[in-house]
């Protein structure tokens, strides 16, 4: 909305100021790379790091959440009864540093998922008073990313402030009101200058050549892509590799299924029921009562997470299921990876189509 | 108020570790003995009772001896639990399974005695009774080990974890362990310990079992990765888990040297020794 310019000298003065009223989380620096975590100096935020193995959506939905506390007694009337107090757990003032167009992209679907329709209350109250602070993605991650097959090198609309670093400085849009008083309370900021503009184009328009394409189709392709090779052999062959290991998932900014459970205390009364990430790859994720599994095989399982990716997700939300982030084919350890997989159906369906050309 | 189920702790061939993990959740969690009376557990008291619906069974099988005495425990209680990666699936102990039983003894005490202690092959306990539960892990977990008494005073089936290790370490947003040089066994190994080894660096070497649709042919190949040997690989596998594997026979997915060691057909030149013992011999 306006365009502001910080001194990066004055990044972390910026970042000190916001850490006396807010929780600020960003990326920092690990023994093997760098993760989203809380940042006690202001020197420890990176704004440049490549990627993080999980990316910022633990602070929308933790990996374990509490959802309410419960007490199991018997009343007068010699009946069970059961009395329950709901938890909103990590629910505080914060800010998230440093967020990648690609996850801002999966930070908007994850709004769609918990906030359009039935309105899940922990949701809600963790993320009113979540604020994002995007950057702009100058360089690829690594090879894994394929953010610009899936159009997601541009912030989406989910940002209250977004930075692009220009030479000496940073240039900043606010994309809320709250982003825009976070500036005018807590940066030393000026209006930006024409120059000033003139300088982000010539940066944004010179970091496009630097990423590659690396899918055979364009990403409009994808649902009828996945439609027509529903029965593709290629499934087949990634079931036989797959571990069911389900690190693509947990890893993955668009997964958001998650299991139910009851944890009760040592003293047999009380308890808690919590929340906890689950993954379509394991095997009993779609076991039922009886026994029956809708997908016992881990070839089906695959193929469940690639429609979910690049159709399902689609259908229902109106926005792909997969950014283009790269993350699970750095954590799968047999190399199945999105590119690799979708670019093997469209070449299957090109030799079933014309089977002389194999 | 019903009275309280009386539950008592019995050890075999075991090296006593999963008994103290449970002393130390008793310390913890007091509130426990609320709950449950304990009639029997040498390692923590000296008074007994031969009354128990409980059984929490430490170590495994290794001699004709223990037969007798796990058939004892079956029949007295209602619910027999194995406590640990011995009881629950022969455990380190069934590395001696590797070789035919008599070099084993006579490596061990030497020829003179090698008849003092008779043994054979490790095996879990549930080779020789029924088993309703098992607590994995060497040692066992003690939250995991709260949660399943938890279950089982509820009157439920206490559930174990179904899935691969992995998926514990990767929610600790650990870097992995296989792409950093290192080797780790969780993609087939059972979750349940939340990823303690591979949190501290660690490779995890499969002491929770096999989670249930292992897939040992690429964990093989992610393991020559490293560089490892055929039965450099086998012996990871067999580290915990010989049995599980004698018990799918030709299938088991081993070298051929590794499926002669199942069958304990390993030559004695193969014995390791002591790293400590060389230069002294
Ligand atoms: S499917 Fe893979 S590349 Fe796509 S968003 Fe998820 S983790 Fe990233
Ligand atoms: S990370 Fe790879 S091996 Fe693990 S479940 Fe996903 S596709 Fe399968
Ligand atoms: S499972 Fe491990 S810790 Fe427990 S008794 Fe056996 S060797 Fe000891
Ligand atoms: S370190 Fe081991 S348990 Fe962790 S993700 Fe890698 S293979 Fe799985
Ligand atoms: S990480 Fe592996 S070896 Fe370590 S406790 Fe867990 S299952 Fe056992």
């Amino acid at each position: 909305m306006t365009l502001y310019i910080l001194p990066k000298e004055q990044l972390p003065v910026f970042v000190d100021k916001l850490k006396a009223d807010f929780r600020v989380v960003g990326p920092v620096k690990t023994e093997t790379g760098f993760a989203f975590d809380d940042i006690k100096q202001a020197e420890q935020l990176k704004l440049d790091y490549p990627t993080t193995i999980l990316p910022p959506k633990k602070y929308f939905l933790p990996q374990r959440e509490v959802l309410f506390n419960y007490h199991t007694s018997i009343n007068e009337k010699g009946a069970r009864q059961i009395d329950t107090e709901p938890v909103f757990q990590d629910v505080q003032p914060t800010i998230i540093f440093g967020v990648h167009t690609c996850d801002m992209t999966g930070i908007s679907l994850y709004d769609k998922v918990f906030l359009e329709g039935f309105k899940d209350e922990h949701y809600l109250a963790r993320r009113e008073q979540i604020l994002i602070i995007g950057i702009e993605c100058l360089k690829p991650c690594d090879d894994a990313s394929f953010c610009k097959d899936m159009g997601t090198l541009t912030a989406p609309p989910v940002y209250d402030l977004h930075m692009t670093e220009v030479e000496s400085r940073y240039l900043i849009d606010t994309g809320s009101e709250k982003g825009e008083e976070l500036l005018q309370k807590y940066g030393e900021v000026k209006l930006a200058t024409t120059d000033d503009i003139r300088d982000l184009s010539r940066t944004l328009s010179a970091k496009w050549p630097r990423f590659r394409h690396r899918l055979k189709m364009s990403r409009d392709q994808l649902p009828s892509l996945l439609t027509i090779n529903y029965g593709a052999i290629t499934w087949d062959h990634l079931g036989e590799r797959c571990l069911a290991c389900g690190s693509c998932t947990n890893v993955c900014p668009t997964c958001f299924c998650f299991d139910v459970q009851d944890e009760l205390d040592i003293n047999m009364q009380d308890g808690q029921r919590t929340r906890l990430w689950d993954s379509c790859q394991l095997h009993e994720f779609a076991l039922v009562a009886g026994g029956h599994n809708f997908r016992e095989s881990k070839a089906s399982r695959i193929r469940h997470r690639f429609m979910r990716k690049g159709k399902y997700i689609h259908q229902v939300h109106d926005i792909l299921g997969c950014t283009g982030c790269g993350r699970c084919e750095r954590a799968c350890l047999v190399n199945i990876t999105i590119p690799g997989t979708l670019n093997a159906l469209h070449d299957e369906m090109q030799l079933d189509a014309n089977p002389a050309a194999g | 108020m019903p009275a309280k189920p009386k539950i008592a702790f019995f050890d075999f061939s075991s090296c006593e570790g999963c008994q103290l993990t449970v002393i130390d959740a008793l310390q913890t969690h007091l509130g426990l003995l609320d709950q449950v009376e304990i009639v029997q557990f040498r390692e923590a008291m000296t008074e007994k009772q031969d009354t128990y619906q409980i059984a929490f069974v430490e170590g495994s099988c290794t001699r004709e001896a223990d037969e007798d005495r796990l058939r004892a425990i079956r029949k007295q209680a209602a619910v027999v639990v194995a406590l640990g990666a011995c009881a629950h699936l022969g455990g380190v102990n069934s590395m001696k399974n590797r070789w035919a039983i008599g070099n084993v003894q006579t490596y061990v005490y030497g020829e003179k005695n090698k008849e003092t202690y008779p043994s054979y092959p490790a095996r879990p306990i549930s080779a020789v009774i029924n088993v309703d539960a098992a607590i994995p892990g060497c040692p066992i977990d003690r939250f995991e080990f709260l949660h399943i008494v938890q279950m089982m005073l509820q009157g439920r089936v206490p559930k174990l974890p179904d899935y691969p290790l992995c998926v514990e370490c990767k929610l600790s947003e650990n870097a992995c362990l296989n792409t950093l040089g290192k080797p780790c066994l969780g993609p087939i190994t059972r979750a349940g310990c939340n990823a303690i080894c591979t949190t501290y660096g660690d490779g995890c070497e499969g002491c929770r079992g096999f989670a249930p649709e292992p897939n040992f042919e690429y964990m093989r190949e992610i393991l020559r990765g490293h560089g490892l040997s055929e039965t450099e690989i086998d012996a990871r596998f067999t580290m915990f888990n010989h049995y599980q594997l004698q018990q799918m026979g030709e299938d088991a997915p081993l070298s051929p040297e590794g499926l002669q060691s199942l069958n304990g057909e390993l030559p004695t030149s193969t014995f390791a020794a002591p790293k400590e013992a060389e230069g002294h011999g």
